[in-house]
């Protein structure tokens, strides 16, 4: 039934959805593909030799070399300036920049303009599902890695991602580039399968039927783009097949399935199978425990001290089992009773709201410093400043040495700092694993380049960060819901999972915006025990809190923000009986 | 200056396809990919109820406007609300959107075949109006007053009506103006057939702009549509009147100036520049998301 043909468009197809499943993966929408397919099918038409004198085999990869090269490079051309642009804009300047070269094409002379030009036929159906696998391999080994995770994190929530550490640019850009890369060495192919290549194969409409096939597939799963790619190319196939007239049933039925998959399976076709299900982090849990011989009935409760009998390999390994335990890297401590963080004299206007006026803030190692006051009083944008998220309007800053006004937030994030945020700001449908295995970024080693490979201290490595994500969650007392999505948990849970995320980056300072929102006494009761206990270990927490019980147990010292200025400041007995802070909290009598 | 003219009359349609696309992005965050379609449908049903039930022209345009409005309901109905409340929404909503479009020119061509549509001759009057030296009809005259008219009006709609005030409470905070009692749904679907009514109007002045209608034509005009809501500021109204007329007249004076074959390509370059300087648009505000 199938012809050869539609087995090669099948394969075509497929690697042109992961064209656009390399940037969706990472939250990016981007509809320039086709332009780079035709940068890419253009030059290497006219640069690769001809296949009667070179044979095909020199032909094709020249091609295929030339196509991928050409892809990345227009991608970074692109990239640069407009990796800053957000969802739909991001979808239309790559769109607006992939029709400007099909206009250009038209326009050129030595493409033939709009009548094309010919190309030898030289991919076979052989070669092009060939190729569909590499680039389904590159997908399926990039998924559980440092590098994949961090995509996630960033399509789940850029700002969040930002502040555990991740270099939101670089990622967005390589995402976007790998994109370039896979539409060149589709663009290539494609040239040496049509016998003849115009402009009009890369036009608006194809970059959308890429997009359609890497959504209908299943925008999150690495095989998704191969079914959605098989999906789109065998439906008109099979209505030729069963008899329907060509005419206007075809793109009508066509357009009902398409639409009945996108509404009725939300992972889209891939959701069909086992580990399109979104629970794959949990079955990853489950598999490691497994897969660890001795460690097999620890299960994801194990806590930090499971790893040294998880790989009970040879002697030599020893040393790395050992290191296995704690994260990869650790930061050098700040000594006790040094300065972590320093405000001086900061203000923060938003047009003329004074958020604000003259706060000075010292925050020293080891110290529970509690930062309370009203609502609208400042407390978060003191937050937002010394992570770096928002410049003050004056004021000198310093965190860790740094400043992070002048310092990217991820780099903040890299001298030590980690927050929670006031509305839990979890990564939603990645699971409570993978959001603290986000978390630790900072302290892992990338796996990906290795687990391309196979190379056996990859999985080390990735059983090594699972072991302190579990070791995370276990103290925050959540270990057991280690594998299910984060946004499904209760709130007082999302707060412990941003608590247990902050902690897997191993910071020296933590900034915890209203951790007990949304908590009972109960569990608030145990957060402050944990608080306490956490600086016990050395780390230095400015704590922002509205359960003012909760800050007088917990707290070595606080400072109370009214209208944006510090009220008071002091140990809690001081601060509790200072009248300031009575009349900020209980309001003056009228007389 | 017959250039000037000409380019704002192509560009009074092209804003007035483009408000419709932007208003549904403004209020409810969503772009719907179906509008050419409705477009398309309007040109061929204007030009049957011309032909067939022999309507004069300007009376098609309130029919017209009614079919793109149930459109927009059946367009809301099957595309946009079964997805409400997933996490994919933005993207399903694409899809669904160009999947359910796909859908309606399949319908058209069952309807009315694969080849282009007229309008039968005599349909518009032949007058010819002269303003400051430059000659045109008198149905590109209406073109334009209609456009421009039913943009003002809208704009007054949404700033000064009751249903206005709701839709602007959506397009802030679906969630609050649910609590403070207004139909959200109700909104988004009323939201969904003016816009496509809109939308509706534009496709069928353009067909009667250029005498004819074919299944292509939405996709054509729906890049320039695109282009448009950007250079004017996504969900900007003004910005959307202001974006379109610009185009229109860029157009032209690239086919005058540069040679036709380029004419699309300044679209492009002019929207990519201005996405580089000033992603917001002309008009547009820059939404900060709060932490």
């Amino acid at each position: 039934m199938f012809t050869d043909s539609t087995l090669l468009f099948v394969a075509l197809s497929g690697i042109f959805a992961f064209s656009f499943y390399a940037v969706l993966v990472a939250g990016q929408l981007s509809l320039g593909q086709a332009g780079f397919a035709a940068l890419a099918a253009y030059t290497s038409a006219v640069l690769a030799p001809d296949p009667a004198e070179a044979g095909d085999a020199v032909t094709l990869a020249v091609a295929l070399g030339t196509g991928v090269v050409v892809g990345a490079v227009a991608a970074v051309l692109l990239g640069l300036p407009t990796m800053r642009l957000r969802g739909v804009f991001l979808a239309i300047a790559t769109l607006g920049f992939a029709e400007a070269v099909r206009i250009l094409l038209v326009n050129a002379e030595w493409t033939g303009g709009a009548q094309g030009m010919s190309v030898p036929k030289i991919v076979t159906p052989g070669v092009a599902w060939v190729l569909l696998a590499v680039v389904a391999y590159l997908f399926w080994r990039q998924g559980p890695t440092r590098y994949g995770r961090a995509l996630a994190a960033i399509r789940e929530d850029e700002l969040a991602a930002r502040a555990t550490g991740i270099d939101v640019g670089a990622h967005r850009l390589a995402a976007f580039v790998t994109a370039g890369a896979v539409s060149g060495a589709y663009g290539a192919l494609l040239a040496f399968t049509m016998r003849f290549i115009d402009p009009g194969l890369f036009d608006f409409a194809s970059a959308i039927d890429g997009l359609v096939m890497a959504v209908v597939g299943g925008s999150t799963v690495w095989f998704g783009p191969v079914l959605g790619g098989a999906f789109l190319t065998l439906v008109p196939e099979l209505q030729r097949a069963v008899g329907l007239e060509a005419g206007w049933i075809r793109p009508f039925l066509a357009g009902l399935l398409l639409l009945a998959v996108i509404l009725f399976r939300p992972g889209g076709l891939a959701s069909f199978f086992p580990a399109g299900r979104g629970t794959r982090p949990l079955s990853r849990v489950q598999a490691s425990g497994a897969r660890g011989d001795t460690a097999a009935d620890d299960g994801p409760g194990a806590p930090g001290g499971s790893g040294a009998d998880t790989n009970p390999a040879g002697a030599n390994l020893a040393g790395t089992v050992q290191a296995s335990v704690q994260p990869h890297r650790r930061r050098a401590q700040v000594g006790a009773g040094d300065v972590v963080a320093r405000l001086a004299g900061v203000s923060k206007d938003y047009g003329g709201v004074h958020a604000l006026r003259g706060v000075d803030l010292e925050l020293r190692a080891g110290e529970i410093v509690g930062l309370i006051g009203p609502n609208g009083a400042g407390k978060t944008t003191c937050v937002n400043i010394l992570s770096g998220l928002v410049p003050p309007s004056g004021g000198a800053v310093e965190v860790l040495g740094i400043d992070p006004v002048r310092t990217p937030v991820h780099r903040v994030a890299a001298a030590g700092v980690a927050r929670t945020f006031q509305h839990a700001k979890l990564f939603g449908r990645l699971s409570v694993l993978d959001n603290v295995l986000a978390g630790a970024h900072l302290v892992t080693r990338g796996t990906f380049l290795r687990r391309l490979l196979w190379l056996p201290s990859a999985r080390w490595d990735e059983r090594a960060a699972v072991v302190h994500a579990t070791a995370c969650l276990e103290r925050v007392g959540i270990a057991d819901k280690a594998g299910l999505a984060a946004g499904e948990l209760s709130y007082g849970d999302q707060r412990r999972v941003e608590i247990a995320r902050a902690l897997a980056a191993d910071p020296a300072l933590l900034i915890l915006d209203e951790p007990a929102a949304g908590m009972n006494r109960v569990e608030a009761a145990a957060l402050g025990d944990l608080i306490t206990s956490l600086a016990s270990d050395g780390l230095t927490i400015l704590l922002i809190e509205h359960d003012v019980g909760l800050v007088m147990r917990t707290c070595d010292r606080i400072t109370v923000l009214d209208f944006g200025a510090v009220i008071a400041s002091g140990d809690p007995a001081h601060v509790r009986d200072h009248p300031d802070v009575v009349t900020a909290y209980l309001g003056t009598e009228a007389d | 200056m017959q250039q000037l003219l000409n380019g704002l009359f192509v560009g009074s349609i092209y804003a007035l396809f483009a408000i419709g696309f932007t208003l549904v992005f403004g209020i409810l965050d969503r772009l719907n990919l179906a509008h050419p379609s409705v477009f398309a449908a309007s040109a061929f049903i204007g030009i049957e109820l011309v032909e067939v039930a022999g309507l004069p022209w300007w009376a098609a345009l309130p029919a017209v406007a009614v079919v793109g409005g149930v459109l927009g309901l059946v367009v809301e109905r099957v595309a946009f609300r079964p997805l409400k409340g997933r996490a994919d929404a933005h993207f399903a909503g694409l899809i669904s959107s160009i999947a359910l479009g796909g859908m309606i020119i399949a319908l058209l061509q069952w309807r009315y075949g694969p080849d282009t549509r007229r309008f039968p001759a005599g349909t518009f009057p032949d007058g010819q109006l002269e303003l400051l030296g430059a000659r045109f009809t008198i149905l590109q005259a209406a073109i334009l007053v209609i456009s421009v008219v039913l943009m003002v009006a809208l704009a007054w709609l949404v700033a000064r009506s009751r249903l206005g005030r709701a839709m602007r409470a959506v397009a802030e905070n679906p969630t609050a103006a649910r609590v403070l009692g207004v139909d959200v749904d109700r909104v988004t679907a009323t939201t969904f057939a003016i816009s496509a009514a809109l939308g509706a109007v534009a496709g069928a002045l353009f067909a009667m702009n250029v005498n004819s209608a074919q299944l292509g034509m939405g996709s054509a005009i729906e890049l320039k549509g695109l282009a448009v809501i950007i250079v004017g500021g996504m969900g900007s109204l003004p910005g959307a009147l202001v974006g379109g007329l610009l185009l229109g007249v860029a157009e032209v004076l690239a086919v005058q100036y540069i040679g036709s074959s380029w004419r699309d390509l300044v679209a492009f370059a002019l929207l990519f520049g201005l996405l580089i300087l000033r992603p917001q648009g002309i008009f547009g505000s820059r939404r900060l998301r709060e932490v």
